[in-house]
C-alpha cells in the first residue's frame, strides 16, 4: 500500500500497519485500539457533505455498532475489551453528531480549520444585514419589559412580542434558505469561498437563532 | 461451567431467570413461584430473613423488617426525609446509627445512608445483597435439581430503572459484588423488557416502554431495526410508583376509621400514633383491595382491628389520578427527545405491575393513540430479558444488540456556582466528553473537579455524583497547565474519569470521592463481612424448610380433616379421642410455627406426624378400596 504515515495507524496487537480508516487489523483480524483516527465522516465511511443521507447514516450506525459494541468482547482480552469502548464511545460520539444539521455543519467547519471546538459559536456583533431588524427588537423588547414591570396583563404584550418576532424568524428562514444553497455548492465541490461564505452566514444564522431563543423565554417567563 | 444468570431487583418483587435452549426462564419455587418479595428481616438473634418469610414478618415485628429498600438506593440522608415516616423502619446516617451503638462514626461515611435492622444497621446495598444472595441461592438449588454437574451462580446482568442516576447504579453494582455476584451488566428495565419482547416477534418499528412499578416508572423510546434495539429516548421519575399508590390508600383508610386514641391528632395517623404492625395490616389490605379494583367495580378494605371498608373503583380512580397524571410528563418529554409525535409510535409495551390498573391502560392507550401490548407478565418481562443480555454477554451471540442511553446529563461545576454540561442527556452508551482545565495560581498543583448529574442549570439542583481532585499537575505559571479531563460513561450508564496534562502528558491521578456512594475499600469488607454473615444465613435457612416443612403437614391434616366422610370415619375406624388428639396436636403445631425455634417446630412437627398416621393410613385404605370397587363396576 502507498499510504503516507500520516493515514497509517499501528495494530498493537501485533505491530502491523493499518489504513486510519481500518477498524480492524488487516493483518491479526482483531480490533484496533483508538490511537490515530480519521475525522467522524471518515470513521463512519460517509462523505464530507453537509447534506447526507439520513437512512445511510443511520444504516452504518448500526452495522458499526454490530462490529464494536463491549457486549460482544466480554470474553475477549483487557486490549481489546479496552479497543471496543473506544470505538464505541467514538461511533456514538460521530453518530450525535453527523445525526444534527447544525451540529454537522459546526463540526465540517471545525474540521476544515474555520470553526473554533465547542458549542456551535455565533457573531458577537451584530451582523450589518441585520442592524435595523435588532435595534427595532431592543426597542420593542424594552417596552415589553416596562409594560411588565408595571404588571400589565399578558395578553396586552404578548401579541407585540409576536409582532416583534415575525422579522427575526423571516430572516433566519432567509438565512437557512442561504445556508442550504451554499451547503449544496460545497457538496457539489465547491472551493474555499464557499466554505467561508458558508462560515459567516452560519454565525449569523446562530446570532439569528439565539435572539430567537431570547424572545421565547421572554413569551415563556 | 457455572451459571449466569438475569436478574430483575425490583422495589417490591425480585425475580432471578436464565436462558435454556434459547429461551428465557424465570427460576420458580417447588410451588410454582417466581417472585421473591424484595422484603429483609433481622430475628432476634440476629437470624436474616428474606422474601416470603420476611414479608410475613411485616405483620409481627415490622421494626425489625425493611422493604422497597430500592427507594434508598444511591440516595443521601437529607433525600429521604419526608419519605422515611411512612417506613416503620428507622432510616438515618451513618454517624447516627453507630453513635447511638456507641460505635463513633466514622467520617468518611458520613453521607451513606443506613437503615437500621435490630441493633444493627446497613447500608442500601448490603440490604440488596441479602436479597440478591437469596436469588442467588434459589438459583443454586434449581441447577442442583437439574443435575447440573456445576451449580455455582457467580455472574449475572442485574436491571435498573432507566432513569437510575450514576449515584443509584454503582449502589447496585456494588450490592452484587457484596452478593458475591460477578455484575456482567447493569441494564435498563425497560430495555431489558423490550428484549424479551422482541423475542418472538422480530418487527422493526418505534417501541415506548411504559414501565410503571412498585417505587419507580420509566418511559423508553426505542427504534428497533435489523435486530437492533436503539434507545432514543428515556424519561421517568425514580420515585413513582405503586408504593405511593398504597401509601395514598392508607392514608385514605386511617382518615376514616375512627382513632385508636381519643382524640387523637389525624395528621399523625401517618406516623406512629399506631403500631407499626397495624399500618402492616392495612398496607396489605389496601394491597389487596388495589389488586381487587383492576378485576372488580368494588373491593373491600378488610384489615385486622379495623372495620371493614368499601371502595369502588371510581374512588379509587379519583384517588390515584394525580399519580397517573404524574407518569405522563415524562412521556411527552421522551417523545419530544426523539423527535417525534405519538401517532409515530409503533408499539407500546406495558411493563411493571402498576400497569395492571385499567385506569393506568386506558391513560397510556389516550397518549398514544393505541391498545398497549401485555402478552407477557408485566412482573416476569424484565427478568426474562435480563436473561437474555447475560446470554448475548457470554455466548457472543450477536443477533440482537441493545443501544441504550445515558438519562441524565453530565457536567462539572464551573464558576458561579453554574452546572457546564459536557455529556447530553440522550447520548447513546458508552459516551465520552473531555474539558479542559487550567491554574489559577503560579505553581499550583491540584484542581478540584465536581461532578454532576442533572438538567438544571445550577450546581445546587442537581445531583451530585463525586468530587475530584487532580494531583501531581507539574509546577508551572498559572493559566499554563493544560489539563485534560476525559468522562467515559460505560456500557452499564457508570462514569470513570482519567486526566492528564497535555504540556507534559504527565497521566493526573483521581481521587474519586463519591458523594452517595460506597468506596471500593467499604464494598470489599461488605464482602467479608457477608462471609462472616452465612453461618447466620444458614441458620435462617434450615428455620425456613423447618416452617415450610409445618406448613406442608399443617395443610395435609387440614385437607383430611375437612374431607366429606371424615365423621364416618371417625365413628368406624378412629379410637376414641383420636381425632380430638390431632386437633389439639395440630393447633399446638399452628402456635409454635411462626417462632423461630426451629428444633421447637420440628418437634411438634414430629408429633402431628405421628398422631396423623392412623388417619393418613385409613384414608388412603378407603380411597384404594373406592379405586378398586370403581374399576370392578366398569369392568362388569
Amino acid at each position: 500500500m502507498s499510504s503516507s504515515p500520516k493515514t497509517l495507524q499501528v495494530c498493537r496487537d501485533c505491530g502491523g500497519g493499518a489504513p486510519i480508516d481500518a477498524h480492524f487489523c488487516p493483518q491479526c483480524t482483531k480490533i484496533l485500539s483508538l490511537g490515530r483516527h480519521g475525522d467522524y465522516f471518515a470513521f463512519m465511511g460517509l462523505p464530507r457533505q453537509l447534506n447526507l443521507d439520513g437512512a445511510e447514516l443511520e444504516r452504518r450506525f448500526r452495522t458499526l455498532s454490530r462490529q464494536f459494541h463491549p457486549d460482544f468482547f466480554y470474553n475477549a482480552t483487557t486490549a481489546e475489551r479496552r479497543a471496543s469502548l473506544e470505538r464505541s464511545s467514538y461511533l456514538n460520539d460521530a453518530y450525535r453528531t453527523l445525526r444534527d444539521p447544525i451540529a454537522r455543519m459546526q463540526y465540517l467547519l471545525q474540521i476544515e480549520g474555520l470553526a473554533s471546538s465547542g458549542p456551535a459559536e455565533a457573531t458577537k456583533q451584530v451582523p450589518p444585514g441585520l442592524l435595523e431588524e435588532v435595534f427595532a427588537l431592543n426597542e420593542e423588547l424594552d417596552e415589553i419589559r416596562d409594560l411588565r414591570g408595571r404588571g400589565v396583563p399578558a395578553e396586552e404584550w404578548q401579541g407585540r412580542l409576536e409582532r416583534a418576532r415575525e422579522p427575526i424568524e423571516a430572516k433566519r428562514r432567509e438565512h437557512e434558505a442561504q445556508l442550504q444553497d451554499l451547503a449544496a455548492r460545497w457538496d457539489a465541490g465547491g472551493g474555499p469561498e464557499v466554505l467561508k461564505a458558508l462560515r459567516d452566514q452560519f454565525l449569523e444564522r446562530n446570532y439569528i437563532h439565539n435572539l430567537l431563543e431570547g424572545i421565547a423565554r421572554e413569551q415563556n417567563s | 461451567m457455572s451459571k449466569v444468570v438475569g436478574i430483575d431487583l425490583g422495589t417490591t418483587n425480585s425475580l432471578v431467570a436464565y436462558v435454556k435452549d434459547g429461551v428465557p426462564v424465570v427460576i420458580r419455587d417447588r410451588s410454582g413461584d417466581g417472585l421473591v418479595p424484595s422484603v429483609v428481616s433481622i430475628g432476634d438473634d440476629g437470624t436474616i430473613f428474606v422474601g416470603r418469610e420476611a414479608q410475613r414478618r411485616l405483620l409481627t415485628d415490622a421494626q425489625r423488617t425493611v422493604y422497597s429498600v430500592k427507594r434508598f438506593m444511591g440516595k443521601g440522608r437529607e433525600d429521604i426525609q419526608e419519605e422515611s415516616s411512612h417506613f416503620p423502619f428507622r432510616v438515618g446516617g451513618e454517624g447516627a446509627l453507630r453513635q447511638a451503638q456507641g460505635d463513633p462514626s466514622d467520617e468518611s461515611r458520613a453521607g451513606v445512608l443506613t437503615i437500621g435492622l435490630g441493633d444493627k444497621a446497613f447500608t442500601p446495598p448490603e440490604i440488596s445483597a441479602f436479597i440478591l444472595r437469596e436469588l442467588k441461592g434459589r438459583a443454586e438449588a434449581f441447577f442442583a435439581e437439574q443435575g447440573e454437574f456445576d451449580n455455582e451462580v457467580d455472574r449475572a446482568v442485574i436491571t435498573v430503572p432507566a432513569y437510575f442516576n450514576d449515584a443509584q447504579r454503582t449502589a447496585t453494582r456494588d450490592a452484587g459484588r457484596i452478593a458475591g455476584l460477578e455484575v456482567l451488566r447493569i441494564i435498563n428495565e425497560p430495555t431489558a423488557a423490550s428484549l424479551a419482547y422482541g423475542l418472538d416477534k422480530r418487527h422493526a418499528g418505534i417501541i415506548a416502554v411504559y414501565d410503571l412499578g412498585g417505587g419507580t416508572f420509566d418511559i423508553s423510546i426505542l427504534r428497533v431495526e435489523d435486530g437492533v434495539f436503539q434507545v432514543l429516548s428515556t424519561n421517568g421519575d425514580t420515585h413513582l410508583g405503586g408504593d405511593d399508590i398504597d401509601n395514598l390508600l392508607i392514608d385514605r383508610v386511617l382518615a376514616d376509621a375512627p382513632s385508636a386514641a381519643s382524640g387523637s391528632d389525624p395528621s399523625v395517623v401517618s406516623g406512629f400514633s399506631r403500631t407499626s404492625e397495624q399500618i402492616q395490616e392495612i398496607r396489605k389490605a389496601v394491597i389487596q383491595a388495589k389488586i381487587d379494583l383492576s378485576e372488580h367495580e368494588e373491593a373491600q378494605i378488610v384489615a385486622q382491628g379495623f372495620s371493614p371498608a368499601k371502595m369502588t373503583r371510581a374512588e379509587f380512580e379519583s384517588l390515584i389520578a394525580p399519580i397517573v397524571e404524574r407518569t405522563l410528563g415524562p412521556c411527552r418529554q421522551a417523545l419530544a427527545d426523539a423527535g417525534l409525535e405519538p401517532s409515530q409510535i409503533d408499539e407500546v409495551v406495558l411493563v411493571g405491575g402498576s400497569t395492571r390498573i385499567p385506569l393506568v391502560r386506558r391513560k397510556v392507550e389516550d397518549l398514544f393513540g393505541r391498545t398497549p401490548h401485555s402478552e407477557l407478565n408485566p412482573d416476569e418481562v424484565v427478568a426474562l430479558g435480563a436473561a437474555v443480555q447475560a446470554d448475548i454477554l457470554i455466548t457472543g451471540n450477536r443477533e440482537m444488540l441493545l443501544l441504550d442511553v445515558t438519562p441524565l446529563s453530565l457536567g462539572i461545576e464551573t464558576m458561579g456556582g453554574v452546572t457546564s454540561k459536557i455529556i447530553m442527556r440522550n447520548s447513546t452508551i458508552p459516551a465520552t466528553g473531555s474539558e479542559m482545565f487550567t491554574t489559577a495560581v503560579d505553581n499550583q498543583t491540584a484542581v478540584d473537579i465536581h461532578v454532576l448529574q442533572g438538567e438544571r442549570e445550577l450546581v445546587a439542583d442537581n445531583r451530585s455524583l463525586a468530587r475530584f481532585k487532580l494531583r501531581g499537575i507539574p509546577p508551572m505559571p498559572a493559566g499554563l497547565p493544560r489539563v485534560q479531563v476525559q468522562f467515559q460513561i460505560d456500557a452499564n450508564g457508570i462514569l470513570s474519569v482519567t486526566a492528564s496534562e497535555l504540556r507534559t502528558e504527565i497521566e493526573q491521578t483521581v481521587e474519586v470521592k463519591p458523594s452517595y456512594g460506597l468506596t471500593d475499600d467499604q464494598v470489599e469488607q461488605m464482602l467479608m463481612d457477608s462471609f462472616e454473615n452465612a453461618e447466620a444465613d444458614f441458620a435462617a435457612r434450615l428455620l425456613i424448610e423447618a416452617r415450610n416443612e409445618a406448613e406442608n403437614v399443617i395443610h395435609a391434616t387440614e385437607k383430611s380433616l375437612r374431607s366429606s366422610d371424615i365423621d364416618a370415619i371417625e365413628k368406624e375406624e378412629l379410637a376414641a379421642g383420636e381425632r380430638k388428639k390431632i386437633e389439639s396436636v395440630l393447633a399446638g403445631l399452628k402456635m409454635v410455627l411462626n417462632s423461630s425455634d426451629r428444633e421447637t417446630i420440628q418437634k411438634w412437627t414430629q408429633a402431628l406426624n405421628d398422631t396423623t398416621r392412623h388417619l393418613a393410613e385409613v384414608m388412603m385404605n378407603r380411597s384404594v378400596k373406592a379405586a378398586l370397587a370403581g374399576k370392578n363396576i366398569d369392568q362388569m
